[in-house]
């Protein structure tokens, strides 16, 4: 039977916490058939800036825009690969150098496909995702971000 | 009494709302991005220099395009997320 699916929020005011992580590891104990997990975490670094170095990144999104494009791209990931589960968290706001800002995690049967998927994934949040990053350098210098 | 029939709403992000000052814009009589841009460059020259992409109705698109009425029409630095 097809599944149906519907757009999630992947929104989190802040930095995403290592709890969340290990809940959401340890949410998937009850789906046996899965046997590989693949998991990307986004840490903020304290790159060095003319000025100084960075010590938090400050985000925005156009959130509804953002909502509805991670679904198209879910949706496509789905189609692409065999996965059971899928998962995109974003923060928003302030998240300080050491402090996770992206979780995506993805689960499947046998290994490569968790494996692939997730590495697509980020490759297209970063690149599609209407989300803007502003560093904070310590000398209260801000910095617009730019994905390459 | 005057007659507006072609209405938008402009939403700008990131760098692009900074230079603007404002995040929200409300414009009348644009019918095209490419009048959109001429428009914006006209009110804030610095915008000249920035890449922006648009999206109408949260779409992004590209070229030339008409605007409808009482479109959302974003303007969108280049994305840093992640």
């Amino acid at each position: 039977m097809e599944k149906h699916r519907k757009p999630k929020n992947i929104f989190v005011e802040g930095p995403i916490s290592p709890e969340k992580i290990a809940k959401s590891i340890a949410n998937h104990s009850s789906k046996t058939d899965i046997g590989g997990h693949s998991i990307f975490l986004g840490q903020v670094r304290a790159d060095e800036k003319e000025g100084g170095t960075v010590q938090a990144i400050v985000y925005t999104a156009y959130e509804d825009m953002a909502l509805e494009k991670a679904f198209e791209i879910r949706e496509a990931i789905f189609e692409k690969y065999p996965l059971t589960c899928m998962h995109i968290y974003h923060s928003l706001g302030e998240v300080k150098t050491g402090e996770i800002c992206l979780f995506v995690f993805t689960s499947s049967k046998h290994r490569k496909a968790a494996i692939d998927a997730c590495e697509e994934l980020v490759e297209r949040i970063k690149k599609e995702l209407p989300i803007w990053g502003k560093e904070l350098v310590d000398n209260e210098k801000e910095v617009w971000k730019e994905n390459t | 009494m005057e007659m507006v029939t072609h209405r938008i709403k402009i939403r700008a992000f990131g760098m692009i709302a900074e230079k603007l000052g404002a995040d929200c814009l409300d414009l009348d009589s644009i019918p095209t991005t490419e009048v959109l841009r001429g428009y914006l460059y006209q009110q804030f020259p610095e915008l000249e220099k920035m890449k922006f992409g648009i999206a109408i109705n949260k779409k992004l698109v590209s070229g030339n395009q008409p605007i409808p009425n009482e479109a959302e029409v974003a303007l969108l630095p280049p994305f840093s997320g992640g």
